[in-house]
């Protein structure tokens, strides 16, 4: 069983993802594909924990990923 | 921001499902910098999923990190609303003052630079002649004054 998770790429960043996917590696096996619009990620063989709470905490680390990024990228273009 | 269709309503307008509660938002009146401000004060909160169902329009989903009551996901969906008010408004002060904010800050900085440093004010003190004492303040008393001093003395 797996789920799918389907990130815009207007609103996540591709890096962002796939930072967040190098960090759940050891919770669950999360295989991405992107296109030019999406980014998609098939979470399957979770571990230890429910699968949907990991697919949720999952898109929650992209986001964080995706604002910390974007606030970086702003400092670095401003200094 | 509206609600979905073929979900059922919240007390507040949004799309309430059975874990999760959603919500469209028109990205001319609630800017992506605004929703990411939003979003991350509520990481901890709540999990949140963002969607582009159409162009200028973002879907967010915010999904309980425990079973609650479906009142407890309205009050969370509209303390977030709220806070993306909050952002939005935060945002327009400062684009609108930001002007005025890198006047001030280039002004402190040339006042700064041009201040003179400590070494340049002890290097100041030095070289004035402190112990010129043109009003003879280091004179004493009886110096200055001491025959009128002496002949006022009682007898």
């Amino acid at each position: 069983m797996s789920d799918r998770i389907t990130f815009d790429r207007t609103l996540y960043w591709l890096e962002a993802v796939e930072a967040a996917a190098a960090a759940y590696a050891e919770h669950a096996r999360i295989e991405l594909t992107s296109t030019p619009d999406t980014v998609v990620a098939v979470i399957s063989d979770v571990l230890e924990y429910e699968p949907q709470l990991v697919a949720n905490a999952f898109s929650n680390h992209v986001l964080h990923e995706t604002i910390a990024r974007r606030r970086q990228a702003t400092l670095d273009e401003a200094g | 921001m509206a609600a979905q269709e073929g979900t059922q309503e919240s007390r507040l307008g949004f799309s309430l499902g059975t874990d999760h509660i959603s919500f469209d938002l028109d990205e001319t009146v609630y800017s992506i910098e605004a929703l990411y401000g939003a979003s991350y004060l509520f990481l901890e909160k709540c999990f949140i999923y963002l969607s582009r169902p159409t162009a200028g329009t973002v879907t967010v989903r915010l999904t309980s990190r425990e079973a609650i009551s479906p009142a407890d996901l309205d009050n969370l969906a509209g303390e977030f609303a709220n806070e993306l008010l909050s952002q939005v408004a935060r945002l327009r002060l400062s684009q609108a003052t930001a002007r005025i904010r890198e006047y001030y800050t280039a002004a402190a900085l040339r006042a700064a630079a041009s201040a003179p440093s400590v070494d340049d004010l002890l290097a100041e003190l030095e070289a004035e002649e402190l112990l010129e004492d043109p009003l003879e303040i280091m004179v004493p008393w009886e110096e200055k004054h001491g025959a009128k001093e002496n002949e006022t003395e009682p007898k």
